[in-house]
C-alpha cells in the first residue's frame, strides 16, 4: 500500500512493503511497529534506532506525541480518500452553528430559550467540569433555534447543546470556545 | 499516639496522608463518594465508609456525616487534606466539639486566616506589608465593589473571600468588564465553596509567588522550612512548584527576613500545625503578604524532599501534643527540588479537562523521583473533581540536576487513556525564562505558547509521518477485515472457506 504522510508542508511518501518492511525516500527500511498495553501508545523501531510515542486519530488527520513534541500528520491514500467522501457530513447548513459541548461536564446554567434572540458574545451555558465553571458564548448574533440541554444535566464530550442560526446567512468559519 | 485516623479527603492527597500514617503505625479510615467506590484510598485505608452521591456537597463537603462516621468507627483524629473541609473553622469547631482532634490549627487562626479580608488586616497590624485591597471593607455588594474598585486601580483581582486554589478568581482589566466578572466569580466561590463573598486586591505585575512553609506546634514554637517558588502558574492555578527559589538563590539577606516575617503573620494568628505564608515579590524585591494557607499544601512535597522532613507525620505528632521535632537552627536545605501536577488538562486543545479510563499508566522510577498519585491503570477518572491526578517531585544536587532529572522523568511517564499536561511540562522544561529562573506569574499566559517554546527541540517529521502512516495502515487493515467479516452472513461459511484456503 502506497501513503502520503504530510506533517509541517513536508510530503513523505511511504509504501508498505510488508508487515516490518518499507520503502521510504527510495530506500528499503526495517521497521516494527508494536502497540504498548494498547493503543494509542506506540513503540517504533526503525532500522535499530528505537522510538516512542503517541499516535491519536484527529477528525482530519493524525496527532503524533513525539519526545515532548505535537505533530499533525495527514495521510492519503486511494482507499482512504474513497472512505472519506462516502462519509455523510453532519454539519449543519451554511447558516447555522452548532455548540458542542468541549468537555464533558454538568450544565449548571442555561440562561436563555429556545427561539431566543442572542448577542455575539452572550453565555448561552454554563458547564462545570472538574471544579471549573466555563462560559460557552455565542459566537455571533442569532437566534437559538434548537436547544437541547437542561439546567442540573450532565453531558459528555461533544455532545449537541444547541443550534444556534445565524439571520444573516452563511456563517464562514465557527468559532472556538476557551 | 493517636490509634485511628480518618482522612477527610480523596486523591493523591488522601493516598499521602494514609502513607503517613501507616508509617506511624496508626490505623487509617476512608470515606468516599460512590464515583470514588475504587479509588486508590478507599483500597488502601483499613476501613473505609461511603459518604454519599459523586458531587462533592453531597459527600467530601459533607461534615456532619464525615464527624458522625468518625465517632461510630472510633477514630480519634481527622486529616483534612487540602481543599474541601480544610479551611473550614466551623469543621475544624464541629471536630472539636465531638471530641475529635483536627489535624490542623485551631479553628480561630482557621477562621481570621480564612477570610483573607480579617487575615490581611491582623498581618497589616502585625507590621507585615500587605497588597493594597478593599478587605477593610467588610462584604461589599455588586454596586459597592464597582464603586470601590477605581479607588484600588486596574488592573485588579476579584477573590472569593473563602477562596483558595484559583476557585473564583478573576483578573479584571476595565470597569465595563467587572459585572459580569463579579457574577461568574460569585457562582464559582458559592458551588466550590458555599461563599459567594468576595473581595477586590490590585493586581501585582510582573510579580513572583513565592510562599513559606510555616510549621507550629501547640507550645508557641513556630519554625519556617524554607521557600517554594509557584510562579509557574496559569488561571492563578499553580502547575510547577520548586525549592529553593531560583530569584532568592543569591539574596539569602532577603530569605531570612522573608522567613522572619512569615513566622511573625503565623504568631500574629497564635499559629499551630502546618501552614504556608504566600507572598509576592514585584520587580523590585518588595515582597508583600498574599495569603496564609491554613493546611498542608499540593507542592508540600518540595520542601519535603530538600529538608528531609515529613511534613504530614509533624502535623500528626504535633496535633496529638508532641513538640516540634526540630528547631530552626536544624533546619539544613540540601539540593534543589522540582514538583510537575499532573492534570487530566489538554495542552493541546486549549487545557480542557478531559475524563475518562485510564487504560495505561506507567510512572517514572530511577534515582530522585517521587511520584504522589491517587491513580492506576484501569481508574475512571470522573469529571466531578479536581483535574489534578498525580505530582511528579524530582530532587537534584543542583538546580540544573533537577531539571534534566525532570525532563527525563516526563518522558518516561506513560499514561494513556486520557490526555493530561505533561507534554506542557516537557516544554516548559525547555524555555529559556525556566531553565535560568527568570520567570514571573504571568510567565505561561502571557509570554509561553506550546507552538514557539519547541523551536529549539530536535525536531522529528519523518518518524513522526512514519509512525502515523503505520498507524494508519494498521487500523485500515483492521477495517477492511472487519467489513469482509461482517459480510458474511454465516459464520460457519466463513470458516469453512478460511480452512479451505488454509490447506
Amino acid at each position: 500500500m502506497k501513503y502520503i504522510a504530510q506533517v509541517d508542508g513536508l510530503e513523505f511518501p511511504i509504501e508498505i512493503l510488508d508487515e516490518h518492511h518499507i520503502c521510504f525516500g527510495g530506500e528499503i527500511i526495517e521497521v516494527d511497529l508494536a502497540a504498548v498495553s494498547g493503543q494509542p501508545l506506540y513503540s517504533l523501531i526503525v532500522n535499530g534506532e528505537s522510538y516512542e510515542g503517541y499516535v491519536y486519530p484527529d477528525e482530519q488527520s493524525w496527532q503524533v506525541l513525539l519526545l515532548g513534541r505535537s505533530y499533525s500528520v495527514s495521510i492519503e491514500d486511494e482507499r482512504e480518500k474513497r472512505l472519506r467522501t462516502t462519509l455523510t457530513s453532519i454539519v449543519g447548513p451554511g447558516n447555522e452553528y452548532i455548540l458542542k459541548a468541549p468537555m464533558p461536564g454538568l450544565a449548571i446554567s442555561v440562561p436563555i430559550d429556545e427561539g431566543q434572540k442572542v448577542e455575539k458574545g452572550q453565555i448561552l451555558v454554563i458547564l462545570e467540569s472538574m471544579k471549573m465553571q466555563n462560559e460557552l458564548r455565542a459566537p455571533f448574533t442569532g437566534k437559538v433555534a434548537r436547544l437541547k440541554i437542561k439546567v442540573g444535566e450532565s453531558v459528555h464530550q461533544k455532545q449537541i447543546l444547541l443550534n444556534l442560526v445565524s439571520p444573516h446567512g452563511p456563517i464562514s468559519s465557527i468559532t472556538e470556545h476557551k | 499516639m493517636f490509634k485511628k485516623i480518618l482522612i477527610a479527603n480523596r486523591g493523591e492527597i488522601a493516598v499521602r496522608i494514609l502513607r503517613a500514617c501507616r508509617e506511624l503505625g496508626i490505623k487509617t479510615v476512608a470515606v468516599y463518594s460512590t464515583a470514588d467506590r475504587q479509588a486508590l484510598h478507599v483500597r488502601n485505608a483499613d476501613e473505609a465508609y461511603l459518604l454519599g452521591p459523586s458531587p462533592a456537597r453531597d459527600s467530601y463537603l459533607r461534615g456532619d456525616k464525615i464527624i458522625d462516621i468518625a465517632r461510630k468507627c472510633g477514630a480519634d483524629a481527622i486529616h483534612p487534606g487540602y481543599g474541601f473541609l480544610a479551611e473550614r473553622a466551623d469543621f475544624a469547631a464541629a471536630c472539636e466539639s465531638a471530641k475529635l482532634v483536627f489535624i490542623g490549627p485551631k479553628a480561630s487562626s482557621i477562621a481570621t486566616m480564612g477570610d483573607k479580608a480579617v487575615a490581611r488586616a491582623t498581618v497589616a497590624k502585625a507590621g507585615v506589608q500587605v497588597v493594597p485591597g478593599s478587605e477593610g471593607e467588610g462584604s461589599l455588594r455588586d454596586d459597592e465593589l464597582l464603586a470601590y474598585a477605581p479607588k484600588i486601580g486596574f488592573p485588579l483581582i476579584i477573590k472569593a473571600v473563602s477562596g483558595g486554589g484559583g476557585k473564583g478568581m478573576r483578573d479584571v482589566r476595565t470597569l465595563e468588564e467587572m459585572p459580569e466578572l463579579i457574577q461568574s466569580a460569585r457562582r464559582e466561590a458559592e458551588s466550590s465553596f458555599g461563599d459567594g463573598n468576595v473581595y477586590l486586591e490590585k493586581l501585582v505585575e510582573g510579580a513572583r509567588h513565592i510562599e513559606f512553609q510555616i510549621m507550629a506546634d501547640q507550645f508557641g514554637n513556630v519554625i519556617h522550612l524554607g521557600e517554594r517558588e509557584c510562579s509557574i502558574q496559569r488561571r492563578h492555578q499553580k502547575l510547577i512548584e520548586e525549592s529553593p527559589s531560583p530569584y532568592l538563590s543569591n539574596d539569602q539577606p532577603l530569605r531570612q527576613q522573608m522567613g522572619v516575617v512569615a513566622i511573625q503573620a503565623a504568631r500574629a494568628v497564635d499559629y499551630a500545625n502546618a501552614g504556608t505564608i504566600e507572598f509576592l515579590l514585584d520587580t523590585n524585591r518588595n515582597f508583600y503578604f498574599l495569603e496564609m494557607n491554613t493546611r498542608l499544601q499540593v507542592e508540600h512535597p518540595v520542601t519535603e524532599m530538600v529538608t528531609g522532613m515529613d511534613i504530614v507525620a509533624e502535623q500528626i505528632r504535633v496535633a496529638f501534643g508532641w513538640k516540634l521535632s526540630r528547631k530552626q537552627e536544624d533546619i539544613r536545605w540540601r539540593g534543589a527540588a522540582i514538583e510537575c501536577r499532573i492534570n487530566v488538562e489538554d495542552p493541546y486543545n486549549g487545557f480542557l479537562p478531559s475524563s475518562g479510563r485510564i487504560t495505561l499508566t506507567q510512572p517514572p522510577t530511577g534515582p530522585g523521583v517521587r511520584i504522589d498519585s491517587g491513580v492506576y491503570q484501569g481508574f475512571e477518572i470522573s469529571p466531578y473533581y479536581d483535574p489534578l491526578i498525580s505530582k511528579m517531585i524530582v530532587w537534584g544536587e543542583t538546580r540544573p540536576q533537577a531539571i534534566m532529572r525532570m525532563r527525563r522523568a516526563l518522558e518516561e511517564y506513560k499514561i494513556v487513556g486520557v490526555r493530561t499536561n505533561i507534554p506542557f511540562h516537557q516544554t516548559i522544561m525547555d524555555t529559556y525564562p525556566f531553565i535560568t529562573g527568570k520567570y514571573d506569574t504571568r510567565f505561561v499566559e502571557e509570554q509561553f505558547s506550546m507552538l514557539d517554546a519547541v523551536e529549539n527541540r530536535e525536531m522529528y517529521l519523518d518518524i513522526a509521518a512514519l509512525m502515523a502512516t503505520l498507524v494508519a495502515n494498521v487500523q485500515m487493515e483492521h477495517r477492511t477485515q472487519k467489513y469482509e467479516k461482517t459480510a458474511q452472513n454465516s459464520t460457519w461459511k466463513w470458516a469453512g472457506r478460511q480452512t479451505r484456503s488454509n490447506r
